[in-house]
């Protein structure tokens, strides 16, 4: 596993770096954290999209999307989403590593002061954006929203977070609602940009062959004339769910979805964090697992259904697509093996071939860029960072009765339909 | 054995094409430094097979779906799955069913050899039985029904229904729940007997592993193969469309839309023509197009638009779609943009940033094993190459780029899909 060099360049502002010369690609990304609140995660999100569309150098969309075909078509990609109750924001910008310029021109060089502009140099009219920027922004914003209802099961899964986390911060949207999404105005923005460039952690990654100091060197100036005051970052962790709640859709379908969310009653920083995660894969992460080989194959009730386990949060959720009158059946057989779990029926070669599953996935993500940003970009939260080889030892030594207890904390806390009329 | 290095001069790397006695053709891309590795095996058998025959002997007809029921019931053997075979590796195992071809893979990071072992006897040994076969029909009666309610995939069908007249290729991957109550034991044999012969399918493998290796267990697992004629037939298919306007209600927020251009079919494109397509759609419609520009600036697309040349046998067109809150008038717009193109020509400097564009996304797909095993599974199938089309990419000119535009992208002879809310519900 390659090396993360990480550096302090300012008041919560990192700058890491991975030197590697296997790929054809560099990628440097910031990631910005902030708290996750109703009152600013509009104006975060919408401003996120702003700033990676044009900057004072390329002041509109075709301009920036030009320079950056001519730069062997870089890409520059931005992103918004929930981690626990932080809202980050991603902004990234890769391209072709500088051996395969046509013409010796250093591509990675470029990137990274293009990332900088976006950031740092936008383009402004005195203290507010550009009225027409904003406009394109918030109307494709306003799209994403209703864009999520398209997706049957994206919009079952959100609904269940939705009712799950009602009294949570975690409840509400990632980029907030469509009518805060409309009172923004270009001025409101300009005092977002300013609020964000002060308050947020700003974690910025360099992954590739060329030197990454010119990109540190760049940032930590920019920086230098920043006044500075991070915000603090925490996530509320509900450990145990009292009563199960039950909502239900009707909807023009052809299946209907079902998801259920438990509450584990571990969320890191715990140290049984990796038990609750091997449980979880045991359960339906794998082919393997006890729903795929049970629910789906031998009951032959569904095409999909698959558990994921949200380590801020702590909390796991069940989904499945099924028909419509065997709903009931579907729940009872992920009740059951959950119960199962809870009463140690897991055999030893569950345990031994899902750890290589693991394993496996963790190992794979090293041979590509984006796979190397995102081990340590899924870190950032748990308070250090772990190469592959440490983050696999442990999952390797969780033990049978360490599953069992995990499994044993599982509590029912929400059960979400959407049903076909 | 016949081993071929194929290199590539304009980026240094190479890879090797073996053809091995069983009737294989295997191809090998180490990756210096990985740990991982993929690999793909596939036959030139999809969804569109429906109608064949074998060393002329009589035409036979198969129930839509049945190569998709094919690869999910593969899985299967005598002494059990082959998922709980791959659980001692460790692999990620899947399959897919395409158009055109069936394709079983794994990636792993350890044990290998046994992993490609577990490959190439699960996928050479067929086992079905009534029993087997009927505890299918739910899981995939399932897998379509979750198809039936993505707007992304009834917009792409509904195209499809309304540009091809007799052309398979608009027919549902997975078939119907009633095509695929037709599909038996004895029919899944039939099929498997003709299509899964070795001279009839590929194996890809890249990342950490060496020729040696791979042909060490392709040698110990691979039981050889009588090669026969296998012709496809596909009824045949006017130039024209059926319809220029096919609509679905469907319970959306975000109206979608599909517009496809029918272009000629009559054989597959080389690499040169490939090169020249993908570098002109670029110049049409990639991001830094003026076309792009236009249509967002009318607010008539949001950042899903995107364009894709989809070709196969027998079928080819041009598909520009994506989200719209007015269908109707982005596929007008670019319409009449594509009109003016054709009066008015193109733009070279447009070209030179789509060439390095086309260029920089090619070498950057070789970064990841999956992508350099599919697409030269891909290539092998249509008889194109992987550096032949990267060479052709940066050898193509400007007046190769206008020609290929005026022998496409006909604006009388395309369908635009659109799935929406309806009228009523908003």
């Amino acid at each position: 596993m390659n090396f993360i060099n990480r550096y302090e360049i300012a008041d919560g502002v990192f700058f890491s770096s991975i030197k590697d010369s296997r790929f054809k690609t560099m990628k440097i990304s910031a990631n910005i954290i902030v708290p996750l609140s109703e009152e600013t995660a509009s104006a975060n999100a919408l401003l996120c999209g702003v700033l990676s569309r044009s900057c004072k150098a390329y002041p509109d969309f075709t301009q920036l999307s030009k320079k950056l075909s001519s730069l062997y078509g870089a890409d520059l990609d931005a992103s918004i989403r929930k981690a626990g109750d932080c809202q980050l924001l991603s902004i990234s910008a890769s391209g072709l590593d500088d051996r395969y310029a046509f013409s010796g021109e250093s591509i990675a060089r470029e990137l990274s002061l293009l990332l900088c502009s976006v950031i740092f140099e936008p383009n402004l009219n005195d203290s507010a954006f550009i009225e027409s920027e904003v406009e394109q922004e918030r109307r494709q914003l306003l799209d994403l929203i209703d864009s999520e209802f398209n997706d049957k099961r994206i919009y079952a899964n959100g609904q269940l977070i939705k009712y799950m986390c009602a009294d949570e911060v975690f409840g509400m949207k990632r980029y907030g609602t469509a009518d805060k999404i409309k009172e923004i105005t270009p001025a409101s923005l300009y005092k977002t940009w300013q609020n964000l460039l002060k308050t947020a952690t700003f974690e910025i990654m360099y992954i590739g062959d060329s030197s990454s100091e010119k990109a540190k060197e760049v940032f930590s100036n920019a920086f230098s004339n920043v006044e500075r005051a991070p915000s603090e970052i925490k996530t509320e962790v509900v450990r145990r769910a009292e009563d199960v709640k039950h909502i239900s859709e009707e909807m023009e379908l052809s299946q209907s979805k079902l998801v259920m969310g438990f509450r584990t009653g571990v969320a890191i920083p715990d140290k049984e964090v990796n038990a609750t995660r091997l449980m979880c894969a045991i359960l339906g992460g794998t082919a393997n697992s006890k729903l795929f080989c049970n629910v789906r194959e031998k009951q032959s009730l569904c095409y999909y259904c698959a558990s994921r386990y949200d380590r801020q949060k702590g909390i796991l959720t069940v989904d499945s697509g099924v028909e419509g009158e065997n709903i009931e059946k579907a729940e009872e057989g992920i009740l059951k093996e959950i119960e199962d779990m809870k009463n140690g029926v897991i055999t030893d070669f569950e345990i031994e071939a899902t750890k290589m599953a693991v394993v496996n996935s963790f190992y794979t993500t090293n041979d590509t860029v984006s796979g190397i940003e995102t081990w340590y970009a899924s870190q950032l939260f748990d308070g250090s960072f772990k190469t592959i080889e440490e983050l696999s030892a442990k999952i390797n030594a969780v033990s049978r009765e360490d599953i069992i207890k995990a499994a044993q904390k599982l509590t029912l806390d929400t059960v979400y339909v959407l049903k076909n009329k | 054995m016949n081993i071929t290095e194929i290199k590539s001069e304009l980026i240094g790397d190479s890879y090797f094409k073996i053809n091995h006695p069983s009737g294989l053709t295997i191809y090998v891309y180490p990756k210096e430094g990985y740990k991982s590795s993929y690999a793909i095996f596939g036959t030139k058998y999809g969804s569109i097979n429906t109608c064949f025959s074998v060393d002329e002997g009589e035409k036979i007809t198969v129930p839509d779906g049945i190569a998709h029921y094919l690869e999910h019931k593969l899985f299967e053997s005598e002494d059990g799955d082959a998922f709980v075979r791959y659980a001692k590796t460790g692999a990620n195992a899947n399959a897919y069913t395409s158009f055109e071809k069936t394709c079983y893979l794994f990636s792993c990071t350890d044990k290998f050899d046994e992993s490609l072992e577990i490959l190439l006897d699960f996928v050479q040994e067929p086992y079905f039985t009534a029993q087997t076969v009927a505890k299918e029909q739910g899981i995939i009666g399932q897998e379509i029904k979750m198809y039936d309610d993505s707007p992304d995939w009834r917009v792409m069908f509904n195209m499809l229904g309304g540009m091809y007249k007799n052309h398979p290729v608009k027919i549902d991957i997975a078939g119907t729940v009633e095509s695929i109550a037709q599909i038996t034991a004895e029919k899944l044999y039939e099929i498997y007997n003709v299509f899964y012969n070795l001279n009839n399918m590929v194996l890809c493998v890249s990342g950490n592993v060496t020729v040696e290796q791979v042909i060490k267990t392709a040698d110990k697992m691979l039981k050889t193969s009588e090669k026969h004629e296998i012709t496809n037939y596909f009824k045949d298919e006017p130039y024209e469309i059926c319809e220029p306007y096919v609509e679905q209600n469907f319970p959306v927020s975000m109206p979608l839309f599909n517009l496809g251009f029918k272009e000629r079919a009559d054989e597959i494109l080389n690499v040169e023509k490939l090169a020249q397509t993908d570098i002109l759609l670029s110049m049409i419609a990639s991001q830094t197009s003026t076309l792009y520009r236009s249509l967002m600036d009318a607010n008539l697309i949001n950042s899903t638009f995107s364009y894709e040349l989809f070709e196969g046998p027998g079928y080819c067109s041009v598909i520009f779609g994506g989200e719209s809150r007015a269908p109707k008038q982005a596929a007008e717009m670019i319409k009449q943009y594509v009109c003016k193109i054709k009066a008015d020509g193109l733009e070279k400097s447009d070209f030179e940033i789509a060439q390095k564009a086309v260029y920089g996304d090619i070498v950057s797909s070789l970064n990841s094993v999956n992508s350099i095993s599919n697409t030269i599974a891909d290539y092998h199938f249509c008889g194109n190459e992987l550096f032949s089309y990267i060479d052709a990419v940066s050898k193509t000119t400007f007046d190769d780029v206008s020609k290929r535009l005026s022998e496409m992208l006909d604006v009388n002879n395309c369908t635009l899909s659109v799935v929406k809310q309806a009228e009523n519900e908003v």
